[in-house]
């Protein structure tokens, strides 16, 4: 009823309260903008991988000589090539490089990140602080030094780091350590206080208090940093590129895809299109089905600002 | 183990400022952080103390001598390296920019949205799931002009992979594709915490549209840009991915990282390449810097004032 003194924004007060919304627009036309407007954000998200979805199903020549992706003829043999070409490989050392990541850096960084959102500690604000500038670290900043650090070792002890499934693991959890500590702050402290005061009461250790109270609370939080770490490893390219380049025993998806050679005269068009379909989907399936899990992980920082 | 018997011990408060809380938990504070804290000393902070130290060899094979600062003048001397920093900064300035006004309008539709919110919702994480070397070969792909997606849905005949200047349009609308809806999600965040009294009180006094969006939204959602402009500056800085699966190490699109790791297989000169990624991580970090200070006090101190 405060719009009262406007006529003009009567009409539209019941529906929506946002931002630039202009008074004077019909409700109807407001309605078809706003619609428009998701559709423009839906087909944005969508369409490269329709684009790729169909120019995977294309065989033969066709993909190279007519550009419209709704042109046949259509058949699985880019999928079957892909396999030919040992991909699944490919998919099976992503799978074990993000997991084992995921598997030390969460719990990790859940101590850590337990210890700065509720323990006493001195200079709390200059070790998130840290924490937040080593989000920044760029990785290329680890490639030669790690590289040569691995070469050392192996002459040292005979353990090789290059091609092998640790040196990547390793430091992917450095690099997804202070951003799990940090979306795990802002989680552990959103638990009620009350509840710890309560076993302390009770008589509780601060171990078991950890373990016993904030751990089933803050469980959704965990999951949520578990899947963006994850996301992160299946992503990574650099380090996997530089650390395991060939060796199909160890290579990781975005290598085997982003560095994908001709194989005799053809243009692999199809083949990378395949390859990429079969990580994608199953990546995408994961991300609807966690959509507000995902959601709240990656916006846990701007809120809080 | 040891600890939560010593502090069940010594359970009696004896902590003068901490109300109910004794050694047991300033202990297990310490404890609870080493793990970490050892993790990112040994495999962050360490190799790049040790970049330096080696920075300082001139590196063939097993052979190592040491050249001083030969490395570093060889760097400021290098074409390559001053074209690698072109490129990163052109890359970084103009994505960033298309990323947050493309985002920004995304997270206004759909907070005006009453009905599919959800759906999008989770779609527009789907270019943030697919994997960056993924999406780049799908980009490169439609943009190369054999099949000519790109160049079909537009009627041109731009030869996009082949000209410097169009391959670096092809990767920067490759990464605004890719990363705009990151940015959209992080602002809707921020744009959901805007009460909505303020609106309505705004339209009261006879504010317009526009005039909202200036006078309220924009400085309310300050906080959250500035995360969103952090992120996103860090991020394109040490680009890897899209640069070298459209042009590889070719110096039309080659970015500090990509530029970096040239010398690590493609003409390995181990000592320049440590030169090369000590210089990196100083740029990457005084830009990173510059930001925190910049959301200084609203992130760290509302922080702090969280937890009294």
């Amino acid at each position: 009823m405060n719009t009262a003194t406007d006529p003009s924004t009567r009409k539209t007060s019941g529906a929506g309260q946002e931002p630039p919304r202009s008074s004077n627009t019909p409700y109807w036309l407001s309605n078809t903008l706003r619609l428009l407007g998701m559709v423009v954000v839906i087909v944005w998200c969508l369409f490269p991988f329709v684009w790729m979805f169909m120019t995977s199903l294309r065989s033969g020549a066709i993909a190279l000589t007519n550009p419209n992706i709704f042109v046949g003829p259509f058949s699985l043999d880019n999928f079957i090539q892909i396999f030919e070409l040992d991909f699944q490989f490919a998919l099976r050392n992503s799978l074990v490089v993000a997991g084992l990541a995921t598997l030390i850096c969460i719990p990790v960084a859940s101590l850590a990140a337990y210890a700065i959102a509720r323990l006493p500690l001195k200079g709390r604000a200059v070790i998130l602080t840290l924490a937040l500038v080593a989000t920044m670290f760029p990785p290329v900043a680890l490639v030669p030094p790690l590289y040569q650090m691995y070469q050392q070792i192996q002459t040292w002890t005979g353990i090789s780091l290059l091609n092998s499934y640790s040196g990547m693991v390793i430091p992917y959890v450095a690099l997804t350590l202070p951003l799990s500590i940090f979306i795990l702050v802002t989680f552990f402290s959103g638990i009620p206080r009350e509840l710890e005061e309560q076993g302390k009461i009770d008589g509780a250790t601060p171990w078991q208090i950890f373990l016993r109270i904030i751990l089933p609370l803050a469980a959704p939080g965990v999951g949520t940093s578990a899947i963006i770490v994850f996301v992160y490893a299946t992503n990574e390219f650099l380090l996997a590129f530089s650390f395991a380049p060939r060796d199909l025993n160890v290579q990781t998806v975005p290598v085997f895809i982003g560095t994908f050679q001709r194989v005799g005269y053809e243009n692999p068009i199809g083949q990378v299109m395949a390859a990429s379909v079969l990580v994608s989907v199953p990546l995408i399936i994961f991300a609807l089905v966690l959509q507000r899990r995902i959601t709240a992980g990656l916006t846990a920082g701007a809120v809080k600002g | 183990m040891a600890i939560a018997q010593s502090s069940k011990a010594r359970t009696p408060q004896r902590g003068p400022r901490s109300k109910g809380s004794g050694i047991g938990e300033r202990a297990l504070a310490k404890i609870f952080l080493t793990p970490s804290f050892t993790f990112m000393a040994v495999i962050a902070l360490f190799p790049v103390i040790y970049a330096v130290w080696m920075s300082m060899y001139q590196i063939t094979g097993f052979r190592q001598e040491f050249t001083g600062f030969g490395n570093y003048s060889q760097l400021l001397s290098d074409g390559g390296f001053y074209n690698a920093i072109r490129n990163t900064f052109v890359f970084t300035t103009v994505s960033v920019a298309f990323e947050f006004v493309i985002g920004l309008m995304f997270a206004l539709i759909m907070n005006q949205a009453f009905r599919g919110q959800g759906i999008t919702r989770a779609i527009i994480l789907v270019p943030w799931v697919i994997p960056t070397a993924v999406a780049a070969q799908v980009w490169r792909y439609m943009f190369s002009d054999n099949p000519g997606f790109v160049n079909g849905l537009l009627g041109t005949s731009i030869n996009w992979l082949n000209d410097p200047t169009w391959s670096m349009v092809g990767i920067i609308t490759a990464d605004v594709w890719k990363t705009a809806p990151f940015v959209a999600l992080l602002l809707l965040a921020g744009l959901q915490t805007i009460p909505r009294e303020y609106y309505e009180a705004a339209e009261v006094d006879g504010a317009g549209a526009w005039r909202r969006f200036w006078s309220i939204t924009l400085p309310l959602l300050r906080p959250a840009i500035i995360v969103a402009l952090l992120f996103r500056t860090v991020d394109a800085l040490r680009m890897f991915d899209f640069a070298y699966v459209f042009a590889g190490y070719s110096n039309s699109l080659a970015t500090l990282s990509v530029y970096t790791q040239r010398y690590l297989y493609a003409e390995p000169e181990l000592g320049y390449a440590n030169a090369l990624s000590t210089a990196t991580f100083i740029i990457v970090m005084i830009v990173g810097i510059f930001f925190i200070r910049l959301m200084g006090q609203q992130t760290v101190g509302s922080e702090k004032g969280k937890k009294k």
